[in-house]
């Protein structure tokens, strides 16, 4: 019978023996069990960051995009041909069962004035549905009405960006901007939304009436015509039956052959940014792999000590053989001492990869955050670091021949 | 019944071509409560009996009855198991575990032997002071002399209630007063605990210890006799 408290306590004897010894062994863990949650730390940081960028542009996008014009031979790029109308935007809403909401999108840059202040920003001629569209809502003020669309009113909604470059400490809504020089009344202040995934202020905007875009500030020699039509699906399951029902009735709509090509594209927002997400989902695997090797290593630290401490302590596992102890009692022995070290080590390297995650936020202002399954797979390793690295030579231990092991010096 | 019963035990050592003979058909019969000393030059098998005795080696051929039981094709783990309950070792080296108290290292049979902590610290306390060495229980080897060290052995040897000590050279490390001393020690656990004592010695004097006298030469028995007290 194994006694293991007892086994315990002698394998606890023979660490604090070794002090010194049985600190730099552990070294090597806390370092690897430190690296690992730290890493895992920085990387589901990011991931967490890219999920929130996610969320704040808006669940389950879809964006329509005019075709490219070709000018003599010269192909122009997506979004040059003035393909998709109000008519469409409206006729998506109507006809897609799929689309939850449409918003068209008639944009353009350009030089806003209040007071003395002037700032250069991104005007959005949209209708009410963008704020639907885009999950936004308003600190202050109001949003459009559909009176105000209709009739081209000179009303704007006001990003946190704007309103600080213009306002200072001011109250906009209510006030007067100049929007190239047209006199725009502030309705309304939209909520802080922060970077988009790409890094870009998506508080630096402008929404004015699109008609009112179209009349006043961006109007083109095709009348109705928008820049893009952004499209909120019913639900994330409803996004490729969106897609399918957006495109045919365009196709529809802008009368394309069977054997024709799009004059239009429909890009799904959400699918791509998922796909950032899935990138910052490998490189924390990455860095958790990478920093596992210095775990492995100091597995192998354990090993290589428990090695010298048995063949060091030949003489005391002859004694330990003769006076009773059987096979399992001498590898338990050393299988446990390397068991505590590595979960003491694990303990402390914890706390190190903690801090040290925190000092990253603190320094270098990335988001970090500790998850419980890295704790418990850090844990878990370190665990099975110490029994996988103490088996060998408490393996060795165990098959001494006590007479040998008794005589050696 | 004889505690031990040796019948023409054989240990060969395969070296290479050659087979070397380090027992060649002993055969033996201790009774229980004996105090019996091994002399022999070195490379008579006296070693090697002790050892196959001690259930730290197996005999290549005969068999050895420990209490009426064979023990000479038991396992491993089995003859720990023996050990642990029914032999007492003590060595010329003393062999005590460094850094480690007096009471710990008495302690460390019943520890295998899955006691808990309270009853092997009363044991353990008990042999120390059957040995002389009441108020050590907390000294480590390196603060105990020579002869306390082999007490503490000795303590060792005694706590499992074990049948039969096994001394190797008990007196080997030890000067003249304390190898005496040593010696009555044996000679009053054997009078008064009627514990089987089998010490293996060089030193004539320290085999008058002992009531029986055995002498090994070449692995076999050369001689067997009682001892007269001078």
């Amino acid at each position: 019978m194994i006694n293991i408290p007892s086994t315990i306590r002698i394998s606890l004897r023979a660490l604090r023996v070794n002090k010194m010894r049985s600190a730099l062994t552990m070294l090597g863990i806390i370092i690897g069990v430190g690296a690992v949650i730290a890493m895992l730390a920085v990387g589901t940081g990011a991931q967490q960051r890219i999920g929130d960028q996610l969320a704040s542009i808006g669940s389950n996008l879809i964006m329509i995009v005019p075709g490219a014009t070709t000018a003599g031979g010269v192909r122009m790029g997506a979004g040059t041909q003035p393909t998709l109308s109000m008519g469409d935007a409206e006729a998506i809403q109507r006809e897609c069962p799929a689309v939850l909401y449409v918003a068209p999108i008639l944009s353009g840059v350009a030089q806003v004035v209040y007071g003395n202040q002037n700032w250069s920003t991104g005007v959005t001629g949209t209708t009410i549905n963008m704020l639907f569209v885009r999950d936004w809502s308003l600190t202050g003020g109001r949003p459009f009405t559909e009176e105000e669309i209709r009739s081209a009113a000179k009303v704007c909604l006001l990003g946190q960006s704007v309103v600080d470059n213009l306002f200072g400490g001011i109250d906009p809504v209510g006030q007067v901007i100049r929007i190239k020089n047209v006199p725009f009344t502030v309705i309304g202040v939209l909520d802080v939304k922060g970077q988009d995934p790409r890094g870009q202020d998506q508080d630096d905007i402008i929404y004015v009436p699109v008609t009112t875009a179209q009349k006043r500030l961006f109007g083109t020699t095709f009348p109705g015509m928008v820049r893009l039509i952004m499209v909120k699906a019913k639900g994330p399951d409803d996004l490729p039956a969106a897609e399918r029902q957006i495109t045919e009735l365009l196709r529809q709509r802008h009368r394309i052959g069977q054997k024709q090509d799009d004059d239009f594209t429909v890009r799904n927002l959400t699918s791509m940014m998922q796909a950032a997400e899935q990138s910052t989902k490998v490189m924390t695997l990455l860095l958790g792999a990478i920093a596992s090797v210095s775990l492995l290593v100091g597995g192998i630290g354990i090993m290589n000590i428990m090695l010298v401490s048995v063949t060091e302590r030949t003489r005391e596992i002859g004694i330990r053989m003769a006076i009773g102890a059987k096979t399992w009692d001498i590898r338990l022995q050393f299988i446990i001492e390397a068991l505590i070290l590595s979960l003491i080590g694990g303990v402390v390297g914890l706390i190190a990869g903690v801090t040290a995650s925190k000092i990253v936020t603190m320094l270098a202002g990335w988001s970090t955050v500790v998850s419980p399954f890295s704790i418990l797979l850090a844990f878990g390793f370190s665990g099975f670091v110490g029994i996988f690295f103490g088996f060998y030579p408490a393996y060795k231990a165990s098959l001494l021949d006590p007479i040998e092991a008794l005589r050696y010096e | 019944m004889a505690i031990i019963e040796t019948q023409d035990i054989t240990k060969v050592y395969q070296l290479g071509e050659i087979a070397l003979n380090a027992l060649n058909h002993v055969s033996l019969t201790i009774e229980k409560g004996e105090f019996i000393s091994i002399m022999g030059p070195s490379g008579s098998g006296k070693s090697t009996f002790m050892n196959i005795l001690g259930c730290l080696d197996r005999p290549t051929g005969g068999r050895y009855l420990l209490e009426g039981v064979d023990v000479a094709h038991m396992s491993r783990d089995e003859l720990a198991a023996i050990r642990n309950k029914k032999i007492g070792f003590v060595f010329q080296g003393f062999n005590l575990l460094p850094r480690t108290s007096a009471l710990e290292n008495v302690e460390l049979p019943l520890l295998y032997d899955g006691l808990n902590a309270k009853e092997r610290a009363e044991r353990a306390a008990a042999a120390l002071a059957t040995v002389g060495l009441a108020g050590r229980e907390n000294h480590h080897p390196n603060q105990l002399s020579g002869g306390q060290q082999q007490r503490v052995a000795i303590a060792r040897a005694l706590v499992n209630d074990a049948p039969l000590i096994l001394a190797d050279e008990p007196t080997g490390n030890l000067d003249t007063k304390t190898s005496s001393e040593i010696m009555e020690l044996f000679a009053r656990l054997n009078r008064e605990a009627d514990i089987t004592i089998i010490i293996v010695t060089h030193e004539k004097e320290i085999s008058e210890f002992s009531r029986r006298r055995i002498c090994f030469r070449d692995g076999v028995v050369v001689s067997d006799e009682s001892v007269v007290r001078a």
